[in-house]
């Protein structure tokens, strides 16, 4: 309960904030308009950016991948032995 | 493998920076321009950059409802 109301309190600055950027002319009034849209443009934005340079910068460690081949090669050869039914997949 | 995911990153990547300049151009610095510098043409009218965005929210919105309705009925069916 205590986090909705946190996020509540948080929306309602925001808007109090853009409203009272209305009432202040200092920016023309269009802008003022289109502000809280270009906002929710750009945090898209930056989400999708974050997502890609997650992507390109995701470690493969292809010498752990070539460890753990083998490991499993291992474990079937074992299981193999003691009788149990691995199946190959 | 990594090849793969190193292109779909940065193609994304790259969507979004030309999304946000695209963006931010339309909005910001168009304004301040005359209307005859050659510019404009390569830009759709100022509704548009109001409606795309409003567009792509409500048609994410529907789709989000959608895709909960649908797994709270396949659940329910599942169930009974």
């Amino acid at each position: 309960m205590k986090h909705i109301l946190k996020i509540l309190a948080l929306l309602v600055a925001i808007s109090a904030c853009w409203i009272g950027l209305l009432q202040v002319s200092v920016i023309p009034e269009s802008y003022t308009w289109l502000l809280p849209l270009y906002f929710i443009v750009s945090l898209g934005c930056y989400g999708i950016l974050m997502v890609g340079v997650g992507l390109m910068q995701f470690p493969t460690c292809p010498q752990e991948a070539l460890l753990l081949h083998q490991d499993i090669l291992e474990a079937k050869d074992f299981l193999k032995n003691k009788g149990v039914d691995v199946g190959s997949n | 493998m990594d090849l793969a995911d190193k292109a779909v990153g940065l193609l994304l990547s790259g969507i979004s920076l030309s999304v946000f300049t695209y963006y931010t151009f339309w909005v910001i610095i168009l304004p301040f321009v005359d209307t005859d510098h050659f510019v404009h043409k390569y830009f759709l009218p100022q509704e548009y950059a109001i409606l795309i965005p409003v567009f792509a929210l409500v048609a994410l919105l529907c789709f989000l409802c959608m895709f909960v309705g649908y797994v709270m009925l396949k659940s329910k069916k599942k169930k009974a």
